[in-house]
């Protein structure tokens, strides 16, 4: 018993743990790349789909109009794959259980699971845009900086990053877990995808005083945010050990 | 303590029945019609749905005293659904977690009832079955949310888990309503005008006929809840019973 | 008072319930447990067995009464005591698609454990695993899995360890191996374990728990203990079934 208690460990700072964590994902993931590959697969299926559902709209149609809600559902019904996968990874071998079982604060691997699916949802973002633009927006340039567009993916993505994660892990636990995901993300997330497809849309279409109206709904999706990851963040210690 | 209850929700039927009743009165054989729409009053019509709406009188106007305090009444019965959510994370205490889905179950019969005579509402002023306006859009999603929320409950086994799970959804979407809200008036959609505007002004009797109904449906929405958790107290009673005369 | 050896009872329970609804998991159980013992806990199953074992390495909250583990409370001080208990579980609790080197460097950083990589290094030995620190622990067989388990339950030298149905899914081969790994850190350790196998966890314990219905039947040392008694005790609580 005296040599343990002499050798009592330091507690690992929370820092260090989050890393471990993320690092952890990051790894596994470059490993099988099970996440990466079937949500890059799913969301080029999904653009097959927008080609029938475009194939009788004319030339005359302006996909424009509708470019960024197209590209926001490709990266909505991708995301809800992702999230799924990252948290059956955690319950397979009951290994949330052995992070529970650690000295770690709950949120801490909120964090870190949130950031690691951030990540991937933002390289299959990286990866979906320019092959829209080249199947879909031939010869239709958007109207406004390419940064704008940017920001704006961030902001949706850190939503759906924080609540999917947050819903994810109660979905892990249901019966039907990728449904059940769905079906609760969707309404849940309708404010901030909203604010994501009026601020993409603002900086694709450009016209009078886009740049206002972009900065409105990127404005709005960042209070969005800020609530409903506040709440999560607020609920998910209750969640994840139930 | 019970026997109080029992009267209070007695007294709460009644009342509910009662004020409902004034509010029906009031709003055929009293009040003026609402003038809810401005650019109709004006005389010039509108375009909704893509048909142009010129008729300003309308029997569906009477729909006004109803349909709003039922809306309202849904809303205040969901903030209940949050609430009574917060107290059982708190506590752990089941009696919370029962009385969250009792108010979100009651939450679920006003929402759709705000549906239909919502739905009355735009068919008849509207012209139209179904527009993607604020409100309209708010209640769908709420009446979504709410649906989810026993979606959640039913894919769940252990009893416990289920409970906490659907306290945090219930908070969750309780927030996500007012931000539904927010969102859909604030970003400018270009396809449909903004046709409802607060501030067209009622008249002591229109607002009277509103308030009353208001009242009504309160009353109703409390009754309800009370009666349905008394149902849900007894069935948990019944569970115990069982449970120790097996044991 | 976070620091080791404050206290000489391993385990102290006072009146534990855990409840929900009317249904009680736990139904008031006491016991204390001096450090250094090897407690086996037996019931049927619905007896309360793994809620205790949860209750106790801080994973479920109780709803009424306290339990110090090493002088820590598994509510107020939980983040200090998952410092000092570790769980072996039937459920191997790694990463399939992490080496075993990687599984226990992961867990190592959580624990803050100091220098890992010897650490990491001297367990992977210890449970004869060197050889293949490097393989995706997909490819591991049962027996692989339970002792890279308990190397991962052993990275930061906790105080007391718990032990979740150990042997189920075990080839006798592999059980053995078990077996002396528990007697290779049975002298450092206070153990808790979960047991469907009466005859094992008698040879093991020191002191002996009988559950049922979230309520304590038996508690005693196990040199108290008649084996024939005890194993017509145990049947009799079988029968009573779910709390």
């Amino acid at each position: 018993m005296a040599e343990t208690a002499t050798a009592a460990p330091k507690r690992s700072s929370s820092w260090r743990q989050f890393k471990a964590i993320l690092r952890k994902d990051i790894v596994m993931e470059l490993r099988t790349k099970e996440m990466l590959s079937s949500m890059t697969l799913y969301t080029l299926l999904t653009l097959v789909i927008y080609q029938i559902a475009l194939s009788q709209s004319g030339s005359g149609f302006d996909i424009r109009l509708i470019a960024a809600g197209l590209v926001w559902l490709a990266f909505v019904f991708t995301s809800m794959l992702g999230l799924n996968r990252s948290l059956v990874h955690e319950k397979d071998q009951g290994c949330l259980e052995a992070l529970l079982l650690a000295p770690v604060d709950r949120p801490v691997i909120f964090f870190a699971k949130a950031v690691g699916n951030l990540i991937f949802l933002l390289i299959v973002e990286v990866v979906t845009v320019p092959i829209f633009a080249v199947a879909f927006m031939s010869g239709r340039p958007i109207a406004g900086p390419f940064w704008m567009l940017v920001l704006s993916a961030f902001v949706g993505s850190l939503g759906i990053a924080g609540v999917g994660t947050f819903l994810a892990t109660m979905a892990v636990n249901a019966r039907g877990g990728s449904f059940i995901l769905s079906v609760l993300f969707i309404p849940l997330m309708y404010p901030a995808l909203l604010a994501a497809v009026a601020g993409s849309s603002a900086v694709v279409l450009g016209g009078e005083g886009y740049a206002a109206t972009f900065w409105q709904a990127v404005g709005m999706g960042a209070g969005i945010d800020a609530i409903m990851l506040l709440a999560v963040f607020a609920l998910y210690e209750f969640v994840v050990g139930a | 303590m019970a026997m109080d209850r029992n009267r209070l929700t007695f007294a709460a039927v009644v009342v509910g029945g009662l004020l409902t009743t004034v509010a029906f009165v009031l709003a055929f054989f009293v009040a003026a019609p609402v003038l809810a729409n401005n650019t109709l009053t004006a005389g010039g019509g509108a375009l909704i749905g893509g048909k142009l709406i010129t008729n300003p009188v309308l029997f569906s106007q009477k729909i006004f005293f109803f349909h709003v305090p039922v809306a309202i009444t849904s809303f205040v019965i969901f903030f209940f659904t949050a609430f009574y959510g917060v107290r059982f994370l708190m506590t752990k205490d089941k009696r919370f977690d029962t009385k969250a889905r009792i108010a979100t179950e009651i939450t679920l019969v006003f929402v759709a009832l705000t549906m239909i005579t919502g739905d009355i509402w735009t068919r008849y002023e509207w012209g139209t079955w179904w527009v993607w306006e604020p409100r309209l859009t708010t209640y769908f999603i709420m009446m979504m949310l709410v649906i989810v929320y026993f979606v959640l409950r039913a894919s769940i086994e252990d009893e416990e888990r289920r409970a906490v799970y659907a306290s945090a959804f219930g908070i969750l979407a309780f927030l996500d309503a007012p931000l539904s809200f927010a969102i859909t008036r604030i970003v400018p959609s270009g396809a449909h005008p903004v046709v409802l505007r607060a501030g067209g002004g009622l008249d002591a009797v229109q607002l009277g006929g509103f308030l009353i109904g208001l009242a009504g449906m309160l009353c109703f929405g409390y009754a309800i809840y009370q009666l349905r958790i008394r149902e849900e107290t007894a069935k948990e009673r019944l569970e115990v019973l069982k449970a120790s005369l097996e044991g | 008072m976070p620091e080791g050896g404050s206290s000489t009872y391993a385990v102290e329970i006072e009146g534990l319930v855990r409840a929900f609804g009317a249904r009680k998991a736990l139904d008031g159980v006491s016991l204390t447990l001096p450090a250094g013992a090897f407690l086996s806990i037996f019931g049927p199953n619905g007896a309360g067995k793994t809620t205790l074992l949860r209750v106790l390495t801080t994973l479920t909250n109780p709803s009424k009464g306290t339990a110090r583990i090493a002088g820590l409370d598994v509510v107020k001080d939980a983040v200090e005591l998952r410092d000092r208990i570790g769980l072996i579980s039937h459920n191997p609790l790694l990463y399939p698609d992490l080496s075993a080197q990687e599984n226990l460097e992961f867990f190592a950083e959580m624990y803050g454990v100091e220098d890992p990589a010897a650490r990491v290094h001297d367990l992977l030995t210890a449970v004869e695993l060197d050889h293949r620190r490097l393989d995706l622990v997909r490819t591991f067989s049962r027996g692989m899995l339970q002792r890279l388990s308990i190397a991962r339950a052993l990275l930061h030298r906790p105080e007391v360890l718990f032990l979740d149905e150990p042997y189920s899914g075990l080839d006798p081969h592999a059980a053995d191996i078990l077996d002396s790994l528990i007697a290779s850190v049975r002298a450092e350790h206070t153990f808790v374990m979960v047991s469907h196998d009466l005859a094992k966890g008698l040879e093991l314990c020191t002191h002996a728990l009988i559950l049922a219905k979230g309520r304590v039947v038996l508690f005693e040392p196990r040199e108290n203990i008649d084996p024939d008694a005890f194993a017509a005790t145990y049947r009799s609580t079988v029968g009573m079934g779910v709390a």
